[in-house]
């Protein structure tokens, strides 16, 4: 074929060949195609229906020994969301033993005498044992249960005080008028099911370019290809483009089928932005799963390997934990994770709309880790050819 | 079932994983790094969560209700800022995930015995950390409340400061923490890290070491050969379970040494429920491999079908109560959840058979049925 101009159209021509054969390799796989349709819209359909990392009716049972009109005025407080009353227990072994199977987090006791000490203007006190195996949840439900009991305990001390409804709206009190920016009913829908989208194009990122690169090492197909006139690139470049056109498909099934119709997620920044962005995302991350994949002799090192990267990855990007939490040389650690800045993006752009002007660090931040990671993987695998 | 075909597959497999070093290694290497990293990494606490402060009073009463946040150790002071505009980009950056902003004459209206507002401004992107933010606002703002209205009603009353208050909270709550005393974080993680971690390593060498040999056509040897379905099962997982084991061990001691977990349950309970969930687990990778034809769809399919759910659905961070009816009927298909009753029990309650014989006795169904699964598909004579 000396009639073909050499220079650009030659390397056009080859790379859409690898890319129909990367193509046809992954469509011949169909369990791994119903799966990949699966991930993006089953399964975050469910994180995103079901979900939740705030304290939601924790399961509260409840002793009144005292049965006045005070302690039941004081544990109709305990409400839904925070709180499900699940009934009365009356023997303390009893409680303990709804603790201990897991039954009930948090038993309140209020003492007898409770009402008459309240309206003696003796002081009282309430008991609660809480489950505290989650520490987090745990801890939410004391600072409830704190803020329900100190603010009865206020209203019953004015109205024996004689201060009544007018007299206290003169007291020096501080009203705290709390907004929440972004996502004003705090709905975990839009944060989980966002999250989760996030999280499942990464696993697809790592794994599929990983396996597609170690399967030809395997199989000895990748002597075939480094003999033809396919540079490293030549071939890398390929399998890197059309995973990524697979895992954008899949980002925008769940987009467009399940988090905007299903649970209306706003998006306030520009969509195209948004799968350019994800788009350099997919292509960064398949550079840390073909780093493994050179490292890797056989699939089930890469597989290996790949947990590896994924795991923490995925546990230690801040989308399941507070980052601010972590300790500073974690946190130094995840800026070399492309997931840590594709949250920053794919929130900035989705619910806060937000532009290439404020997205400029994590874009900086994730297309600098993606030419070193491509540079280190392409000089690897040259290195383990030549 | 003859024992001398299945020691011969298990011996086989068994060469075939040690002579691969780097696997090999990476067996026991992966659930140790992980349960280090997530031990350090993962915590649940919402602390340090940056702040900054919009004063347009600045009086000394608005300076002492801001350094009751700077006070915090659940805040970080980032610092003051000029106006709500500047405030509200330090938001929209992530710099700063909590504004206070204090109107002018906060001071003035509190030293005159009337009620003051203030706004504060959260990030709301993450929903739980601003729940849990709200959770902290509040609680600071009701302690600066009750201190100036007890001075107030002492004022106003004669009574010393002191009485006024306590006249003012008549209730205490006492709140006893059980099973975790110190509400540490890390107790409450690393039990369940062994959970997530027996969740996501077996499986993968399970899947990864059925689905090698039907990629290279090695199992035509097997399918040829005498050997029955369910020796060549049981003696190609046997070097698998061998390995998660040795892991059980390895994990059980970082947990007690390493975090000075208190472990108050029996050993000679603990060890054998987990090895019933590490044949859960691996049977989780049997049957992935059993249905998938190339290792590539079998790494992913265990990836998705473990590594998410264990974190999502186990009780890992949400507790099952809290989940979704949906989602709530997923944990209760998964293993994870019942093994995070007993390993949580074991560690932190200190409760054996008596309390735990249901998820056991559920984790043991399980895993036969998912190897009488795995039994049943695998099939001597595949059609392709």
């Amino acid at each position: 074929m000396k009639w073909l101009p050499s220079g650009w159209q030659l390397h056009w021509r080859r790379f859409a060949v690898m890319l129909v054969k990367e193509l046809k390799q992954l469509g011949r796989d169909r369990v791994l195609l119903a799966f990949i349709v699966y991930a993006f819209t089953a399964d975050i359909f469910l994180a995103a229906s079901g979900v939740s990392l705030s304290l939601n009716h924790a399961a509260t049972l409840v002793q009144d020994q005292d049965r006045s009109p005070q302690s039941r005025e004081l544990l109709s407080r305990f409400q839904q969301p925070y709180f499900r009353m699940d009934g009365a227990v009356a023997q303390d072994a009893a409680a303990l033993a709804a603790l201990d199977q897991g039954r009930a987090m948090l038993v309140l006791s209020v003492p007898p005498q409770f009402g008459k000490q309240l309206a003696n203007g003796q002081s009282t006190s309430v008991a609660m044992q809480v489950d505290t195996t989650n520490s987090v949840l745990g801890f939410l439900a004391t600072s409830h249960a704190q803020q329900i009991v100190s603010q009865y305990g206020l209203e019953s001390a004015m109205r024996r005080l004689g201060l009544d409804d007018k007299a206290a709206a003169s007291l020096p009190k501080v009203q705290n008028d709390i907004r929440v920016w972004y996502n004003p009913n705090q709905q975990d829908s839009w944060f989980m099911g966002v999250a989760e989208m996030l999280n499942i194009a990464t696993v697809f990122a790592v794994l599929l370019p990983a396996a597609a690169l170690v399967r030809e090492k395997e199989r000895g197909t990748v002597e075939q290809l480094i003999v033809s006139p396919l540079t490293p690139f030549g071939i890398l470049f390929p399998k890197v483009v059309s995973m990524t056109g697979v895992i954008l498909c899949g980002v925008a099934l769940s987009l467009f089928l399940i988090l905007i119709p299903v649970f209306a997620i706003p998006v306030k920044g520009s969509l195209l932005l948004f799968f350019a962005l994800s788009a350099l995302y997919v292509f960064t991350t398949a550079g840390l799963g073909l780093f493994a994949a050179t490292i890797a002799r056989n699939l089930a090192q890469a597989g290996m390997l790949s947990i590896l990267i994924l795991a923490p990855m995925l546990f230690l990007s801040g989308a399941w934990t507070p980052p601010e939490a972590m300790p500073v040389w974690l946190r130094g650690l995840m800026y070399a994770s492309p997931l840590h800045y594709y949250l920053d993006i794919a929130f900035g752009v989705l619910l806060k709309g937000q532009g290439l002007a404020e997205l400029q660090p994590a874009i900086l931040g994730m297309s600098g880790i993606g030419l070193l990671v491509f540079t280190g993987g392409l000089l690897l695998f040259r290195k383990q050819f030549d | 079932m003859n024992l001398q075909r299945v020691w011969a597959i298990a011996g086989k497999e068994w060469r075939e994983i040690v002579r691969d070093r780097l696997f090999f290694s990476l067996a026991f290497v992966v659930p140790a790094l992980l349960m280090l990293l997530f031990g350090y990494g993962l915590s649940l606490d919402v602390e340090n969560i940056p702040f900054a402060v919009v004063d347009h009073d600045r009086s000394a009463a608005s300076r002492d209700y801001a350094y009751r946040f700077i006070d915090s150790r659940y805040f970080r002071f980032h610092g003051y800022v000029g106006d709500e505009r500047m405030a509200g980009q330090l938001i929209g950056s992530g710099e700063v995930r909590v504004v206070l902003v204090i109107p002018p004459q906060f001071g003035k209206r509190l030293a005159q015995g009337r009620p003051a507002a203030i706004q504060t401004l959260v990030d709301g992107s993450f929903p739980s950390r601003a729940m849990t933010t709200k959770g902290y606002v509040s609680a600071i703002n009701a302690a600066f409340s009750l201190a100036a209205v007890a001075q107030a009603v002492s004022h106003a009353t004669g009574l010393s400061q002191q009485d006024a208050l306590a006249q003012l909270t008549p209730i205490a709550l006492e709140s006893r923490y059980l099973y975790n005393q110190s509400v540490s974080s890390i107790w409450s993680l690393a039990p369940k890290l062994i959970m997530v971690i027996l969740m996501l390593s077996p499986p993968f060498l399970t899947a990864l070491g059925v689905v090698r040999e039907k990629e290279n056509g090695s199992i035509f040897n097997i399918y040829a050969s005498n050997v029955s379905r369910g020796e060549f099962l049981v003696g190609k997982l046997a070097p698998y379970v061998a390995i998660s084991s040795v892991n059980i061990l390895l994990l059980w001691l970082l947990a007690v040494l390493l975090y000075q977990v208190p472990f108050k349950g029996s050993l000679l309970f603990f060890l054998p429920a987990t090895l019933v969930y590490v044949l859960c687990t691996t049977g989780i990778g049997l049957l992935v491999s059993v249905l998938v034809r190339t290792q590539v769809a079998a790494m992913i399919v265990t990836m998705v079908v473990t590594m998410i759910p264990a974190v999502l659905y186990s009780g890992l961070i949400i507790p099952i109560v809290s989940l979704g009816s949906g989602a709530r009927l997923v944990a209760q298909l998964m293993p994870a959840m019942y093994y995070t009753d007993i390993v949580v029990g074991c560690f932190l309650k200190g409760v054996g058979l008596l309390s735990l014989w249901r998820p056991l006795a559920v984790l043991a169904g399980y895993a036969c049925l998912l190897f009488a699964i795995g039994y049943r598909l695998f099939s001597k004579r595949p059609n392709t």
